[in-house]
């Protein structure tokens, strides 16, 4: 089971994902970010992901940010993404994934404008 | 499997394995102790001889001298029997040294043949007259009796015979409870001495040597147990080395010690001897030593000094071929019996005897119980090397157990026995053993052999998948035959059997070629089928659209209604103008393509016009750029599986690509797909491929 740690920042609960989320790995991250996204919905606390230490992303790990950015949006809830890695960042872009998942440049930028 | 071992099979198996040991067991454990009714007694008794051999009983002191009418005797003093003065002559050599105890192993029922009297009743009375006057044998021998304790032999008599004779010593002041009286070996009838001879001797004593049935399972050839008590028309009797050793004592008492049924150990003074509850001796035998032999003739003819019968027990008896039956010890030696008496005096000296109480049966059963029981418990869990290391491991340690008890105290355990009986406990419960681990390796078989026919169902099915994907792509070298104004080159190679990358070229009229390149999320079967929606419902819209932007918007909108799994698709479309060079092209979150142009490769600049993947907003405005190509220029389109191959942690990345198109020498684009392919490969070292990898090249010729 993939590890997310979890913490809470100026009301905005912080998830610490790391390493690559490739085809392998995004059935387990899909699981592991379930309970999560149960509680992101409307009042709740905003779910921003961690992204410093991820290093990878693949298209099967894209495709789990979009349903996870689906869902959240129809629970109304808040889904972000923050300190993405710059090979990361260069799949964002080629991607347009920023469109899809708000992304910031780091978790203190983020929890400004996600925070309470 | 047929009925006969699918039977035996269902037995086995019953009660999880453990029904037909547990039943095994308790038969087992009547067997041992109804042992005496099987033929495992035999296995018993020379278990316990070879015991007696490993460690035979030491004969360290010799208190007892055989005075032995052997063959040189009768060859000097004639045939057996004797007269009877010639006996009285050899007691009163013997007397001379001052023994402990004379006992003198004969019967002497009848009077003396040779006496003077009888002779002289064939004789004329005048003959006879002078005959008369001799001393009477009989009488000679009576006074010789008398002089010092002398013990004599009885025989006891199951029946009365003619001329029988009862004893006339019975031991005095022996009270016996009543379940030792009736434990005792119990005689009728006997053959005594004459009675002026039983007046004149001191005791008598019993020779019996196997009452009761002798020999009733065989074990007449072998000696192994001697009577000590003995009731004669029921008064108490010893036997004969016995009562020498009483009469060299003073003739005391002599105590029954009752045990749990019937006697356990006799004593005499302070000397104890541990017997069978029915009085009997297991003697433990010593190995057979002439040393202690004296020939009868050689002791009338003075040859040894009176001292040499100072303080020793003597007895007169038989030791030559033809006069009486001999017999056999367990440690394999042939006695003459009155080696017996001596083996007898000599174990209550030293109060050495083999012990077997009546508790040690039951303490056999148990163990055989125990060993059972751990055996049922153990042996289902373990694997078979295992559990006949474990069986080994038991008899070891019961037959062990009794080769330790004799040699620590001369207790007879049989351990043999109790590891024998159980053999077939151990065997059923290894047999199922055996059977469930033939079963699982059988079921391990069938599930392999299942696994490799789905396996091999699957790839099948895959293959077909895969050719008819592969098939959904087209042939550019084929398509474009004889196209003189551009070139193109394409490649795909799935990570898996089948893959969600796909690639399309085809001319929307004369003047207008359509190139696309596409990567739905994720591989497999799933991206796969996604694949050839996209590939499909992009051609048809392309072809329909006069309008690139439109179209996309088009494919996006179509796509995004069916798909129930969320899967999206990166593309880049482009529509070259053949005769012009101007390619109008569109984005949805795909790699921007390379461009070598004159030796030099630059990424073109998607990023005004990009947007997100197809199918991950659903509704995105896509917007179209465009790009004017010159004559020779080579433009590169691919999919992740070629910029993000990889190896170790390191990616072959767009640079690398870059470099790698710039440094291929002017080919045909399929040949510098294959090169491409080719160094990503190479790159990757060996490692499975994590995407598919799929390769577009367009080249512009000009018009």
């Amino acid at each position: 089971m993939m590890n997310l740690p979890t913490s809470e920042q100026a009301g905005v609960l912080v998830v610490s994902v790391n390493g690559r989320i490739d085809h392998a790995v995004s059935e387990e991250f899909t699981r592991a970010l379930e309970p999560l996204l149960a509680r992101c919905t409307q009042g709740q606390p905003a779910l921003l992901l961690d992204f410093s230490g991820v290093v990878y992303i693949s298209s099967a790990g894209l495709r789990v940010l979009m349903m996870a950015s689906r869902q959240a949006k129809a629970q109304q809830g808040s889904f972000a993404i923050a300190a993405l890695t710059p090979l990361v960042q260069e799949v964002f872009t080629i991607s347009r994934f920023n469109l899809i998942v708000p992304c910031y440049t780091s978790v203190d930028a983020a929890c400004k404008v996600l925070g309470r | 499997m047929n009925r006969g071992t699918a039977l035996l099979a269902t037995v086995l198996r019953a009660g999880r394995g453990r029904l037909l040991p547990t039943l095994l067991l308790a038969a087992a454990a009547l067997l041992l102790q109804h042992i005496e009714q099987t033929p495992l007694q035999t296995l018993q008794a020379s278990q316990f001889d070879r015991y007696q051999r490993l460690a035979p009983r030491p004969r360290d002191a010799e208190p007892v001298i055989v005075v032995a009418i052997d063959s040189q005797s009768l060859a000097t003093h004639g045939q057996w029997p004797w007269p009877r003065d010639l006996i009285a002559r050899l007691l009163e050599r013997i007397q001379g040294g001052q023994p402990l105890a004379v006992g003198l192993d004969f019967v002497f029922a009848e009077r003396d043949q040779q006496a003077p009297a009888l002779i002289a009743e064939r004789l004329p009375p005048a003959a006879g007259a002078l005959l008369r006057q001799l001393p009477d044998p009989d009488a000679t021998l009576a006074a010789r009796l008398a002089v010092a304790p002398t013990t004599l032999a009885v025989v006891g008599l199951a029946r009365q015979l003619p001329g029988a004779r009862l004893p006339v010593h019975p031991l005095p002041a022996l009270q016996l409870p009543l379940t030792v009286d009736r434990a005792l070996p119990q005689f009728s009838s006997a053959l005594a001495s004459r009675p002026e001879l039983q007046a004149a001797a001191a005791g008598e004593g019993f020779i019996n040597a196997t009452p009761g049935a002798p020999g009733e399972h065989g074990e007449r050839s072998i000696l192994r147990r001697v009577p000590t008590l003995a009731m004669i028309r029921d008064q108490p009797y010893l036997s004969l080395p016995l009562e020498m050793v009483r009469q060299a004592l003073g003739a005391g008492a002599v105590v029954a010690e009752p045990g749990s049924a019937g006697m356990q150990a006799i004593r005499i003074g302070d000397y104890r001897l541990p017997t069978q509850a029915n009085g009997e001796l297991l003697l433990h035998f010593g190995k057979a030593s002439a040393s202690y032999y004296l020939s009868a003739a050689d002791v009338l003819a003075g040859k040894y000094p009176p001292a040499t019968f100072a303080d020793r027990f003597v007895i007169v008896g038989f030791n030559s071929i033809g006069l009486q039956d001999r017999v056999v010890s367990p440690l394999g030696d042939s006695l003459p019996g009155v080696d017996v008496h001596a083996q007898v005096i000599e174990s209550l000296l030293a109060g050495t005897a083999l012990r077997r109480p009546a508790w040690l049966p039951l303490l056999e059963t148990g163990a055989l119980l125990a060993g059972g029981l751990l055996l049922i418990a153990a042996v289902p869990a373990l694997r078979p090397r295992y559990a006949v290391f474990s069986f080994s491991l038991l008899g070891l340690l019961m037959v062990g157990g009794g080769y330790a008890a004799f040699l620590a105290g001369r207790w007879l355990f049989d351990g043999a026995s109790v590891t024998l009986l159980l053999g077939p406990v151990f065997m059923a419960l290894l047999g199922n053993t055996l059977i469930a681990a033939d079963a699982r390796r059988r079921a391990a078989e069938r599930h392999l052999q299942r696994s490799r026919e789905e396996a091999a169902r699957v790839a099948g099915e895959l293959d077909a998948a895969r050719r008819i994907q592969m098939g959904l792509l087209p042939d550019p070298g084929q398509r474009f035959a004889g196209e003189s104004r551009f070139a193109v080159g394409a490649l795909l190679e799935p990570a898996l059997a089948v893959g969600g990358d796909y690639y399309d070229c085809f001319m929307l009229d004369r003047q207008r070629l359509c190139i696309a390149i596409g990567d739905v999320s994720g591989k497999g079967v799933p991206a796969s089928l996604f694949m050839a929606i996209s590939k499909t419902l992009g051609s048809t819209l392309l072809r329909r659209h006069g309008d690139l932007a439109a179209a996309v918007r088009d494919i996006e909108g179509e796509l995004s209604r069916e798909n129930p799994a969320f899967l999206f698709v990166t593309a880049f479309i482009g529509i070259l103008d053949v005769d012009r060079g101007t390619l109008d092209y569109a984005c949805a979150g795909h790699d921007a393509p390379l461009l070598r142009r004159a030796g030099r490769v630059a990424r073109i600049d998607t990023a005004a016009v990009a947007g997100p993947p197809l199918c991950a907003l659903g509704d995105y405005p896509y917007a179209t750029a465009r790009l004017q190509l010159q004559a020779g220029d080579l433009l590169c389109l691919f999919t992740d599986g070629v910029s993000e191959a990889g190896s170790g942690d390191a990616l072959f990345g767009g640079e690398r690509l870059a470099t790698c198109l710039a440094a291929l020498p002017e080919a045909a684009p399929d040949a510098l797909c294959r090169a491409i392919r080719d160094k990503v490969r190479e790159f990757e070292a060996g490692a499975a491929p994590a995407d598919d990898l799929t390769l577009l090249l367009l080249r512009w010729d000009g018009a």
